[in-house]
C-alpha cells in the first residue's frame, strides 16, 4: 500500500515518438509525483507537444510507453483521458453556447450529471459569475483561460496537463490562474504544464524538465538546476549577472532561434 | 479529488445525450444555417409554384420534390460541412478529442442532429407543398416521403463529409460547395425535368439530385414506381456510400 501511494501518477519511459523518418521524442523518461507540480520546459520543436500527445493516448509511440496511475495511454486511451484534465493552448469551445452550457456539455462528456447549482458554483469559484450567460468569445483572454482550466478540472481529476497555460495573459491574469493551478494541487492533484516562461517555472514548478531534440537534457528542482549548472561555460555565456533558469535552459538548449 | 476507482469513460448514451443537446442548441442558434435549411425552400416551393405559364411546365410533385431538395442540399452541403471545418479550425474537436469519449459518437450526433432537421424541413415543405397546390396526401405518402428525405439527407451529408474531408479549411469548403450546388442543381433539376431531350434526362436520372427528384415525385404518388425510381434509388445509395467512405477515410480531426 505504500508502495502505491508513493507512485509516481505519471510515468514516461524510453518515450519515442517518429512522424514518418523524423523522430520528435527520443528515448524520454521522466516521472510526475503525486502532489507535483511539474514543468516541461523546451524550446519550439522540441519535443513538448508530442510528449502531452503521448500522454493524452492521441498517438502511438514507436518505443516506449506513458503510464497515468499505472494505465498504458496507447492501449486504454479513453480510461487514461478519463483520468486527466487538459488545457490546450489552441483550442477552443463551440462559439454558439454559453460558459454554462459548455460546462454542462463537457460534465456529459465526462460522464457527471452536475445540477445547475453545482454549475453555478464551479463558475463562481472561478470567478466567472457574471460570464456564466456569456458566450465564450464573448470573454476575455484572461476569463478565457481561467474557464478552460476549469472545464480541464471539471471532473477533479489526479493529473492535469496544462500547455502553456499563461500565454498571452497580464500579469495580474496570469497570477489569477498561478492561484488556480496551486489550489488544484492543494486538492490533490498533480500537474504537468509546459511553458515558455522561466519566470513561471521558477514561481510555480517544484521540478522541471528541460528536452531538447526529443531528448531528456535536465531534470531538477529551478534552484537544482541553476545551482548544478552555474559553472557551465555555456550557461555563464547566456548569464546577464546572476545565473537564472533562463539562463540555464538557454545555455543548455543554445540560442540560435526555433520555428 | 474524485476517488481515482470513479474516473471511468461515461456511458456512449450519457456522451451522446450531452452532444446531442449541445449541437441541437448550437443548430437552433445559428440563423443561418435555419434560413438556408427552412425557410429557403419554402421560398422556393412559392416562388416556383406561381405563374400561369410556369404552372404548365412544371408538375406540383416536382415543385414540392425540388423544394426538399434544394433544403437537403443546403443543409449537407453547406450547414454541415461548414460547421465540421469551422470548429475544426478554431480547435473545438482537438479539445473534445483529449475527453474520454469515442470521436465517433461526436460524428454521430452532428449528423443525428442534420436528419432531424432535414425531416422537419421535409414535413414543413409537404404540408405546405400540400395546401399551396390543393394536393391531399395519404399517410404512405408521408412516410415514403419521410424515408426519400432520409435517403436523401444521406446522400447530400455524405458528400459535404467527402468534401470536409479533402480539404482543410472553412474557406475550402465554401468554395467546393458552391461549386458543386450549382452544379448538382443544374445538372439534376434542368435534365431530369425533360428540357433538355431524352438522352440528358437519362443521364440525370443518375446524379443526386436527378434520382431523388424521381423518388420523390413516386413517393407523393404524381408517378408510378418504375426504371427511373429503380435508379434513382440504387444511385442514392452508392453515392451515400462511396461519399461517405470517403469522407471518413481522409477526414482529420485537426488541421494544425
Amino acid at each position: 500500500m505504500a508502495e502505491q501511494v508513493s507512485a509516481p501518477i505519471l510515468e514516461v519511459e524510453g518515450l519515442v515518438v517518429r512522424y514518418g523518418t523524423r523522430t520528435a521524442v527520443d528515448g524520454l523518461s521522466l516521472a510526475v509525483r503525486r502532489g507535483e507540480i511539474f514543468g516541461l520546459l523546451g524550446p519550439n520543436g522540441a519535443g513538448k507537444t508530442s510528449t502531452l500527445s503521448a500522454v493524452e493516448g492521441l498517438l502511438r509511440p514507436a518505443a516506449g510507453g506513458v503510464r497515468v496511475v499505472g494505465r498504458d495511454a496507447a492501449l486504454e486511451p479513453l480510461a487514461v483521458r478519463a483520468l486527466i484534465g487538459v488545457q490546450l493552448q489552441a483550442s477552443s469551445f463551440q462559439a454558439e453556447l454559453t460558459l454554462t452550457e459548455i460546462l454542462r456539455l463537457y460534465a456529459g462528456l465526462y460522464g457527471l450529471e452536475l445540477p445547475a447549482g453545482e454549475l453555478s458554483a464551479r463558475l463562481h469559484r472561478a470567478g466567472l459569475d457574471d460570464e456564466a450567460g456569456k458566450r465564450y468569445k464573448q470573454t476575455s483572454g484572461g476569463q478565457q483561460q481561467r474557464f478552460s482550466l476549469l472545464v480541464a478540472m471539471l471532473h477533479d481529476p489526479p493529473l492535469l496537463l496544462l500547455d502553456e497555460p499563461t500565454s498571452g495573459l497580464d500579469p495580474q491574469a496570469r497570477r489569477q490562474l498561478w492561484a488556480q493551478i496551486e489550489r488544484a494541487r492543494g486538492e490533490g492533484g498533480s500537474i504537468l504544464l509546459t511553458t515558455h516562461s522561466m519566470e513561471e517555472a521558477s514561481a510555480v514548478c517544484d521540478r522541471v524538465a528541460i528536452i531538447d531534440h526529443g531528448t531528456l537534457v535536465a531534470l531538477g528542482t529551478p534552484a537544482e538546476l541553476v545551482e548544478q549548472h552555474r559553472a557551465d561555460p555555456r550557461v555563464l555565456r547566456a548569464a546577464h549577472g546572476d545565473v537564472t533558469l533562463e539562463d540555464v535552459f538557454i545555455g543548455l538548449t543554445g540560442d540560435e532561434i526555433r520555428d | 479529488m474524485t476517488d481515482i476507482a470513479l474516473l471511468k469513460p461515461p456511458s456512449v448514451s450519457v456522451a451522446l445525450r450531452s452532444l446531442l443537446r449541445a449541437d441541437a442548441t448550437v443548430l437552433l442558434r445559428n440563423r443561418q444555417a435555419l434560413l438556408l435549411s427552412i425557410v429557403l425552400p419554402v421560398a422556393i416551393l412559392f416562388i416556383t409554384g406561381s405563374g400561369g405559364g410556369r404552372r404548365q411546365v412544371l408538375d406540383p410533385g416536382y415543385v414540392i420534390g425540388l423544394s426538399i431538395t434544394y433544403g437537403l442540399m443546403a443543409s449537407g452541403l453547406f450547414g454541415y460541412p461548414m460547421a465540421v471545418a469551422r470548429d475544426r479550425e478554431s480547435g473545438v474537436f482537438q479539445r473534445m478529442r483529449v475527453t474520454p469519449v469515442p470521436m465517433w459518437t461526436v460524428s454521430v450526433s452532428r449528423i443525428a442532429v442534420q436528419l432531424v432537421l432535414s425531416l422537419v424541413m421535409s414535413l414543413v415543405v409537404l404540408g405546405l407543398g400540400g395546401v399551396r397546390h390543393h394536393l391531399t396526401f395519404g399517410l404512405v405518402n408521408w412516410l415514403l416521403v419521410l424515408a426519400v428525405s432520409l435517403l436523401g439527407a444521406a446522400v447530400f451529408l455524405a458528400i459535404g463529409q467527402a468534401v470536409v474531408g479533402l480539404t482543410t479549411t472553412s474557406g475550402q469548403v465554401n468554395a467546393f460547395s458552391r461549386v458543386l450546388f450549382a452544379l448538382l442543381l443544374v445538372v439534376g433539376l434542368i435534365g431530369s425535368s425533360g428540357l433538355l431531350g431524352d438522352t440528358f434526362k437519362t443521364v440525370a436520372g443518375w446524379t443526386p439530385v436527378g434520382g431523388l427528384s424521381y423518388l420523390f415525385n413516386a413517393a407523393m404518388g404524381g408517378v408510378g414506381w418504375g426504371s427511373d425510381q429503380v435508379i434513382g434509388l440504387v444511385a442514392s445509395l452508392v453515392y451515400a456510400v462511396v461519399f461517405g467512405y470517403i469522407g471518413v477515410r481522409w477526414f482529420r480531426w485537426t488541421v494544425r
